[in-house]
Parts: structure tokens; C-alpha cells; sequence
């Protein structure tokens, strides 16, 4: 029963994860840029969710689509700016640098705006839980693990069936060939990357009833989603999915038969460990060849 | 360079080194401290440029190195039960430290050099993050609740000049082997390897013995440093050293200063510790913004690096001056 | 030659140029207060807490006392305290920088591992340290003479605690403990483990969490296995507020909730309304302690005054930074003069009460554990009540407490 309990836990836990790293995985597939950002979209759509709730009692779960849109904006002017020039005068490498730098701005500034402490936002439903049998599972988590199916399937279904899906995944695979088509591959990067910020945005919307948050979180959110697509595989929701189920996983199943203490090494173990031996996730680049 | 521009270099350093060898005697022990964490960070950065310079490895992770040094010379001090106010008791915590380092180094090195770029770099930062956790969390090792260095400076001597004279030293050591490494057989081999390692292996470099003696060596020194600087704070847990933004700083003052050159790692240290530290040290809730910023624009604006910025200007005048 | 001396000396002043060196000695009638907080990074929370309650104390001795009276003569105090970002590196050189410049008092930072190496530059220069950010035992074992505390030692700590558990009817059969590996967290875990061991308490679990926690279900779960009477969790505020919410989650229930840190601010009773009903805590300070002396007068007294000049939420670090400036006043006030070494005496015989309590060091340094030892507080309809020790409280505890069910 208590292994049983731990799996559910960290299947719960895992939806989560997942859909943390959806938008870094997009990014890091497309545009080849691992987005140090990415955390400090993730707690700024937090804020803005907090914003939203103690002024005008708006639902954090109904708050998703104007923080997400909100940050697809600051994502794609981020895109078309900072990280272009960056990329396009030093190196994808140095992008890593520049995205660690304006993480430092983001963070200084929100612990100037919001202050250094805890923040949380409770709904009324945020203490009940769902009971089967023995199983326990709190409600905030099913709710975002329900919200993390459903956005992880909207984005598939972006990138199948839609146009602008198509022309993402042709700009991964051959951006010179997609721009010879007639594409304008800058301007689909920077949508790319505007999509990005609006997942981690409307993540950050989720993950704010289920866990307190400060800026200071956002480093452990960025690290937490290159595990998840590591062990995944980069650019699909498909690998966000299991990467993160599998991140939560390994997560309680530590707590539970390690040490709760070591439920960070592990994770960190299995990135090194992965990076070894299958640098691009179980299921692979899902975009086009590795760079 | 000609022969007289090489002279006039030569003096230059001569005179900062006798500059610096009478340096504490004249300023406050303020002043002396500052240009200790100077020399300290300089070592630093310059020991990561071994590998991140001149071979394109970027590690994100060489706080690991630092913290093991520091860990590592603590839990053998308190093995070996060294009594305080004896130089000569760092001696053997700081090489078994090395030693420790040296072959965590080499262990780790075949396997993770294999990545390349971007995954090179973070799973550094993963090691780090390993790392960083094991000494927070194995009560063993005692990260989590702070393990405590006996003093080895003598009575009598302040304890900012006598690390200074150590910080100073190392720094020195430091310089000499990059430089030496420059200009050996292995450093051109580094710089084949940043510019094209299939290429370089093609040609018949043996890039994978030139990339592990070049980790090793970056994290070795990067280890002593570690050490020597538990032993300045006299105690320390988890968050003294094993901290993110060491290992962020050695980037980034390479990068300030022109990564992959001798001295671009010293000017670069030099140039964001007197920002950070001494003009800006009044801005109190801004430095994260200010240190940011200061990456970013000069990530966009000079790419290469102070020396590498002023390098590129020169050779854009004499080539005007040639046509 | 005389090249080498020129390039000296204007290197020299090149560095004088750059400090305003002297703008920090006590001019005239102004005594600086020297030291660091963390202002940004991982302590900042702690860190602006304590800067408020040195804040509020230099204000309210300045303007409403008139400064201080030493041996005839009226000083005024000045904070002179930057931002170390819980940087050692940081820390240790600005604090060089004031003990340069002359500042003979300095205040604490937070938490052990930055007290301790600047401690031990202030030491080392024969300069003062009143703290209330560290309490590590290592701070007062190493024969530092200048170095005071205002907390007891970490390992000193939950003997008041395990005295209420003693008391209560139905009786303490089993105990569990989480705790987060940190040196504050990890030595007071040993404490409380060796006080319950000696009270002949059954110690069910003894768990220990990592410093960032996302999901302790789990933990819980093991936990509902054991079934204690008390879970005592000496976890940072965010890990509690986690831990409260997963149990109510999951309906663990334990006839009494202790959580070290959390349930003294705001932040805890916001996230949990009334599920924070009943959640005891440990405390140095509350508003509601029977205390009173010079300074702001009594405990609400000082709440009162503070809420009135500054917006930050009440913790008991604002107290407990008060009461650092307060000791180092009244160290002066009984030396009579500015100079160290007998304020040094005064602050060694310490001896005074005041809203924070009764103070006195121990020889070592640190809060007189009998004196200054830790109040348990517990959150009962809405309002922090102190239930233990006797001398302090001005409520019974209540115990058990209802199921998370019947909390409304």
C-alpha cells in the first residue's frame, strides 16, 4: 500500500514536473537555447496568478490564459532582442550566460517589487483530497496534474495539426530549408520562444497552489526542467511527460526508500548519469537532428 | 610583439609584483582584504580559462572542485586534530585536498568530456549539484551543519596578510602554469580543440589525453584554492562554498575580461570586483541587477572580452594602416 | 626607483580614494553601529526582519529617549549595516572595511555561517558583537570574548519545549521529528533528541528533509504509520507552511503540530486560515510575553510602536534585533564612557529586564538558557498565545488538538 501511495504521489508530483519543462523543452528544441529564464517566467506567472487572486479573486486556474498571453508577449520581444543579438554575436553557448544574466535582473527586480518572502495562494479547495481505498491524493495536485494532461495535449495538437505547428517543426529540422520555403524563420523562433514563456507562465499559474514560492525558487524550477527533458527527450510534449513522471518517481520513491534528504542527489545523479549515456532523452530530439 | 613592447611588459609585471609584495605593509587591512578576494577570484577564473578558454569546455560546475577542496582539507584537519597558530599544519589537509580532487577529476573526466557544448556545461552543473547535496546531507561529511577549521595563522600576524601572502602566491602559480600551458605542445592542442576538435583528432591531436590533463589541472587548482579559503573562514557549511555563484563568477570574469587569453581572467576579476565590491558595494538591494546586467551587456557588446575588444580594435588599425 | 616608488603610492591612493575612510567614526555625539544583514539571496526574509528590529530600537532610543546617556554626556546611535547576501566571501571583506574605519559596536548578520567568520574579524580586532542571527555552538566554544548572543546555544534550545510535552494530560507517549539539514535545523534536532531521550519520551521518527523541499507526502505517510503524540518539525517557513498543507491534504492528524519556524509570521496563518488552529510553535519572543523594562516598555508596547513606524510584518527577529541595540545601550549607559573594553565588561555583566525578557549571558557568551531559553507559543482562535514556560505564559495549552476536520 505504501509503495502504491508512492507512485500515486509521484505520478501527481510528475505532472507537475512535466508540465514545468514543456516550455523549456520547446525552446531548447527549436531555437537549440537552454533558457536559464525559463524559472523566472515560471515564478512571474506565479505573481502574476497571485496578483489577479488577491485583487480581483480571479481563480488561479482561470488566471491561466492572461498571464500565459502576458508572457508570450515579454517572450517574444525577449526572443526578438536580448537572445538574438546574443546568439547572433557570440554563441549559443554564451546564450546561456545572457539568460543567466537577465534571470539576475528578473529575480533582483521581483524581490524588490514583491520582497524576498514566501508567497502562496489558497483557493477554498486547496485542502481537500480525494481518498480510493487507502490512496490519499490532495486535490490542487489532481487539478494540476488534470491541467497538465490538458495543456500538454492542446500543445500537441498545436504542433500536429496546425500551420504554425507544421512550420516550427520544418524550422527545427532544416531552418535553412524552411526559410527557402518561405518561411520567416526569425519571426517563428521568436513565436516559438513567446510559447515557451506563456507555458512556463501558465505553469507557474498552477504550481502556485500547490506550492509556496519566492524568487528565489526560480533557479530550482530551470534546473528541474533540464532534468525532466534530459531524461525525456528534448522538444515533444511526449518527452516532457515522461520525463517528469519519471522525475517525480525517482523523487518519492528516494523519500521513500532512501532518505528524504537525498531526493536532490538522486535527482541530480540520474541528470549526470543520463547526460552520459543518453544526452538526448529517451524518446530523443523529437526535433530534427541534435545540434 | 616586438622586442621593446615585450620589454616594457616585462617591467610592468615586475614592478606589480614588487608593488604587491610590500602591499600590505601600506594600506588598511580593508584595502588588503579586498585585493585578497581579488587575488583569490583571479585564481579562480584563470584556472577555470585552463579548460574553458582554451579548450571551449564551459564548465558551469567548478564550485564542486572548490567545495571538495574546502571539505576535503576540514575533514582531514579534523582527523589529523592540527593544533591552531601553525602555518605548517595546512600543509597536510591542503595536498590530501589536492589529492582528493585529483582523482574525482580524473574519474569523472573521460566519461563527461565526451559531451560537447551546451551538455558539457550542464552536466557540470549537475556534478556540482550532486556535490553540493552529498556534503549538505551525508552527516558524515558535515556541510549541513558546519564544520570548523582551526587557525593556522601565527600569532602575531593579521590573518588578511597572512592569507593575502597565500591568495597572492597561488595566484602567481597559478599564472605561470597557463602560461606555460599556452605555450606548450598541449596548448596548442587546447586551441586546435576549441576551434575544431574532430578536425584537430583528424590531424592526429590526441585530443582526449590534451582534455583530461587540462580538466584535471583546472580542477586541481581550482581544489587548493578551496581549501586555502576554508581555512580563512574558519567555519563553514554547505552555502560558504559550494555556492552557485562561485562557479558563475569564474565565467564570467573570463568572459569580462577576454576568455582564452593569459591575462584576460585577471583583468576581468579586477574589473568586476572593483564594480561590484568597492564602487557599487553602497547599492544594497541592486547588485544582482547590476552583476546581470553587466553580463548581458557585455555578452552583446564585446563577445570577446576587454583584451579581446582592444585586440581587435588594434588589428583593425594596423590593417588600415597597412592598406 | 623613483618610478616604482610614484606607481606605489599613487596605487595607494588610488585604493584610500576609493573608501570614504573616517565618514563612519562616531562624530561628536554619535555612536556607529556597525554590521551586515542579508538584504538579498537565500536569507534575505530573516535577514530584513532582524535590519527592522535594529531599526526600530535606534529609532525609538534617538527619538523618543533622546539618545543614550553615557557617563553624562547624550549619543545619539547610527546603523551603518550593508548588505552581505549570505556571501562569506562578501561579509568578511566589508566588515574589514568597518573595522578599518573604526567602528567599535557591531550587530549581527544571519544565519551561523556568516556570524561566524565576521565574528571572528571583530574579535580578532578586540571590536563588540551583540547578534541575535547565530547560534551555532561553535560561535561561543572558541573562547571569543567579545562575541554575545542573544539566543541560548542550538543544542541548548528545546529543553523548554520538551518540558511542555511533560506536562501534558493525556501523556507524551511517542515523538517524531523532521528536520531540514541545515546548521541551525540539524543541531537543534540533536538537542531536542537528546531532551526527549533524557525525558524518557519515545522518539518514533527522527527524519531528516534536504535544505529545498517540493513534496513531503510521503514523509507523511510514514508518519501516519507511526502515529505519534507530537511531530515536531524544525523546518525553514516555506518547508512548514508545505508540511501543514500536505498534512491537512492528506489528513494526517497528530494530537499536536510543533513547527520551529512558520507559525510566527503572517505568511503561515494567510496560507492555512483556520487549519493553522492549534499549531504550536517555538519562539525566542511573542507580543504577548508578560515582559517589561525600559525601552518601549512592555512587550506590546514595543509591537505597538513598531506596527506604528514600520510596515513589515511582526516577526519575533524584530525583537530579538531590538534587543541587541538595546543591550549594547545599556552596556554603555552602565560603563559610563565610549570605550571597549569596559562596555565589553558592562555587556559580559549584563543584567536587565526589558519587553524581550530578562538578559544575561552566560560566560561563553549566549542567552542564559534559564533566562532567555525559547517560549512555546500556539495559534488558538487566530491570536499567538504563549502556553509554556509557566513564567511566561498567559494561556493553557490546548491539547489534543481536533482533527484537521473539525477545524473550523
Amino acid at each position: 500500500m505504501l509503495f502504491l501511495q508512492t507512485l500515486v504521489n509521484g505520478l501527481a508530483l510528475g505532472g507537475l514536473y512535466a508540465l514545468a519543462a514543456v516550455g523549456f523543452s520547446l525552446v531548447f528544441g527549436v531555437l537549440g537555447i537552454v533558457n536559464l529564464t525559463h524559472g523566472i517566467f515560471l515564478v512571474a506567472g506565479s505573481y502574476g496568478a497571485l496578483l489577479l487572486w488577491e485583487h480581483l479573486g480571479i481563480d488561479p486556474i482561470l488566471s491561466i490564459p492572461p498571464v500565459a498571453i502576458v508572457l508570450f508577449g515579454v517572450g517574444y520581444v525577449y526572443q526578438r532582442t536580448i537572445i538574438h543579438w546574443a546568439v547572433s554575436r557570440a554563441s549559443l553557448v554564451a546564450s546561456l550566460v545572457v539568460t543567466f544574466g537577465v534571470a539576475m535582473i528578473i529575480r533582483n527586480l521581483l524581490q524588490l517589487w514583491f520582497g524576498p518572502d514566501i508567497r502562496t495562494i489558497t483557493p477554498s479547495y486547496s485542502f481537500s483530497s480525494v481518498t480510493f481505498f487507502d490512496l490519499r491524493i490532495d486535490l490542487v495536485r489532481l487539478i494540476a496534474l488534470g491541467m497538465s494532461l490538458v495543456v500538454l495535449l492542446l500543445l500537441t495538437a498545436l504542433l500536429r495539426h496546425t500551420h504554425f505547428g507544421r512550420s516550427i517543426r520544418a524550422t527545427a529540422q532544416q531552418p535553412l530549408a524552411a526559410s527557402l520555403c518561405g518561411l520567416d524563420v526569425e519571426r517563428l523562433y521568436a513565436k516559438t520562444f513567446g510559447l515557451g514563456a506563456a507555458l512556463a507562465g501558465a505553469s507557474g499559474a498552477i504550481i502556485g497552489i500547490v506550492q509556496p514560492f519566492s524568487p528565489a525558487t526560480e533557479a530550482g524550477w530551470t534546473l528541474n526542467a533540464f532534468i525532466v527533458v534530459v531524461l525525456g527527450g528534448i522538444g515533444s510534449p511526449a518527452g516532457a511527460l515522461l520525463g517528469g513522471v519519471l522525475l517525480g518517481l525517482i523523487n518519492t520513491l528516494t523519500a521513500q526508500y532512501i532518505a528524504p534528504s537525498m531526493t536532490n542527489a538522486a535527482m541530480f545523479l540520474v541528470l549526470v548519469a543520463m547526460l552520459l549515456f543518453r544526452p538526448h532523452g529517451l524518446l530523443g530530439n523529437a526535433m530534427g537532428e541534435s545540434r | 610583439m616586438t622586442a621593446t613592447p615585450r620589454k616594457l611588459f616585462l617591467a610592468f609585471i615586475v614592478v606589480l609584483l614588487a608593488i604587491g609584495a610590500v602591499l600590505p605593509g601600506y594600506v588598511s587591512p580593508y584595502h588588503t582584504r579586498v585585493v585578497m578576494g581579488f587575488f583569490m577570484f583571479a585564481g579562480l577564473a584563470s584556472a577555470w580559462n585552463i579548460l574553458g578558454g582554451f579548450s571551449g569546455y564551459w564548465s558551469f560546475g567548478h564550485a564542486a572542485f572548490f567545495g571538495m577542496g574546502a571539505f576535503g582539507a576540514a575533514k582531514i584537519s579534523t582527523a589529523l586534530g592540527a593544533a591552531a597558530g601553525s602555518p605548517a599544519a595546512m600543509i597536510l589537509p591542503v595536498a590530501g585536498a589536492t589529492l582528493i580532487v585529483a582523482v574525482f577529476a580524473a574519474l569523472i573526466a573521460y566519461p563527461i568530456l565526451r559531451l560537447r557544448g551546451i551538455f558539457f556545461a550542464i552536466a557540470m552543473l549537475g556534478v556540482s549539484q550532486v556535490v553540493t547535496e552529498l556534503v549538505n546531507n551525508v552527516s558524515w561529511i558535515g556541510g549541513g551543519v558546519g564544520v570548523f577549521m582551526p587557525s593556522p595563522v601565527p600569532a602575531g600576524t593579521r590573518p588578511e596578510v597572512f592569507y593575502y601572502y597565500i591568495f597572492g602566491a597561488l595566484l602567481l602559480l597559478i599564472i605561470l602554469v597557463t602560461y606555460a600551458i599556452r605555450r606548450s605542445k598541449i596548448g596548442y592542442g587546447l586551441l586546435a580543440i576549441r576551434e575544431d576538435e574532430d578536425t584537430a583528432k583528424m590531424l592526429g591531436v590526441p585530443t582526449e589525453h590534451y582534455k583530461i590533463a587540462s580538466f584535471v589541472l583546472s580542477g586541481v587548482l581550482v581544489g587548493i584554492l578551496g581549501a586555502v579559503y576554508g581555512y580563512s573562514l574558519g567555519y563553514m557549511s554547505t552555502g560558504s562554498v559550494l555556492r552557485l555563484d562561485i562557479g558563475l563568477n569564474m565565467i564570467v570574469f573570463c568572459i569580462i575580461g577576454g576568455i582564452g587569453t593569459i591575462w584576460g581572467p585577471v583583468l576581468g576579476t579586477a574589473i568586476m570586483l572593483f564594480i561590484t565590491q568597492v564602487l557599487l558595494s553602497g547599492f544594497l538591494d541592486i547588485h544582482l541587477m547590476i552583476t546581470g546586467g553587466i553580463v548581458v551587456l557585455m555578452i552583446l557588446l564585446m563577445p570577446s572580452g576587454v583584451l579581446g575588444f582592444f585586440n581587435a580594435k588594434r588589428w583593425i588599425r594596423f590593417r588600415e594602416r597597412a592598406r | 626607483m623613483q618610478r616604482r616608488t610614484i606607481l606605489k603610492s599613487g596605487g595607494a591612493m588610488m585604493l584610500a580614494g576609493l573608501t570614504p575612510l573616517g565618514a563612519a567614526f562616531a562624530q561628536g555625539q554619535e555612536i556607529v553601529l556597525g554590521g551586515s544583514v542579508p538584504m538579498t539571496g537565500d536569507s534575505a526574509e530573516t535577514g530584513l526582519n532582524l535590519l527592522r528590529g535594529y531599526e526600530c530600537a535606534v529609532k525609538f532610543i534617538n527619538e523618543e529617549m533622546g539618545g543614550v546617556d553615557v557617563g553624562g554626556t547624550r549619543y545619539t546611535l547610527r546603523l551603518d549595516l550593508f548588505d552581505d547576501a549570505s556571501d562569506p566571501s562578501r561579509g568578511t571583506t566589508l566588515i574589514q572595511r568597518q573595522v578599518d574605519e573604526g567602528v567599535n559596536f557591531f550587530l549581527g548578520s544571519f544565519p551561523s555561517r556568516m556570524v561566524l567568520p565576521t565574528a571572528s574579524i571583530t574579535e580578532a580586532a578586540g571590536r563588540v558583537m551583540v547578534q541575535a542571527g547565530g547560534a551555532a555552538d561553535d560561535i561561543f566554544t572558541q573562547g571569543r570574548r567579545r562575541v554575545f548572543g542573544l539566543y541560548p546555544r542550538a543544542s541548548r534550545q528545546f529543553i523548554s519545549p520538551v518540558n511542555l510535552f511533560r506536562s501534558l494530560e493525556p501523556s507524551v507517549e511517542r515523538i517524531s521529528i523532521l528536520y531540514t539539514n541545515s546548521p541551525y535545523a540539524s543541531a537543534q534536532a540533536r538537542g531536542a533528541e537528546a531532551a526527549i531521550r533524557e525525558a524518557g519520551i519515545e522518539l518514533a521518527d527522527l527524519i531528516e528533509l534536504p535544505t529545498s523541499v517540493n513534496d513531503v507526502t510521503n514523509v507523511l505517510s510514514q508518519i501516519r504509520a507511526s502515529n505519534p503524540d507530537v511531530l515536531i518539525c524544525l523546518t525553514a517557513d516555506e518547508t512548514s507552511i508545505l508540511i501543514a498543507r500536505q498534512m491537512v491534504q492528506t489528513d494526517t492528524n497528530v494530537p499536536l503540530l510543533f513547527q520551529s519556524l512558520g507559525p510566527q509570521n503572517a505568511a503561515y496563518t494567510d496560507a492555512l486560515g483556520s487549519y493553522a488552529e492549534g499549531v504550536t510553535t517555538l519562539a525566542a519572543w511573542s507580543e504577548n510575553v508578560a515582559y517589561s523594562g525600559n525601552y518601549f516598555g512592555t512587550a506590546t508596547e514595543f509591537a505597538n510602536y513598531y506596527r506604528a513606524n514600520f510596515d513589515r510584518q511582526m516577526t519575533y527577529h524584530m525583537a530579538a534585533g531590538a534587543a541587541c541595540v538595546c543591550t549594547i545601550a545599556e552596556a554603555l549607559k552602565t560603563a559610563g564612557t565610549v570605550e571597549i573594553d569596559p562596555v565589553t565588561e558592562a555587556l559580559r555583566n549584563t543584567d536587565f529586564e526589558c519587553f524581550y525578557g530578562h538578559i544575561r549571558f552566560t560566560p561563553e557568551g549566549d542567552g542564559d538558557p534559564d533566562l532567555m531559553g525559547t517560549i512555546v507559543l500556539q495559534i488558538q482562535n487566530g491570536e499567538r498565545v504563549v502556553i509554556a514556560p509557566d513564567g511566561a505564559k498567559n494561556a493553557e495549552p490546548v491539547y489534543p488538538v481536533p482533527n484537521w476536520r473539525d477545524r473550523t
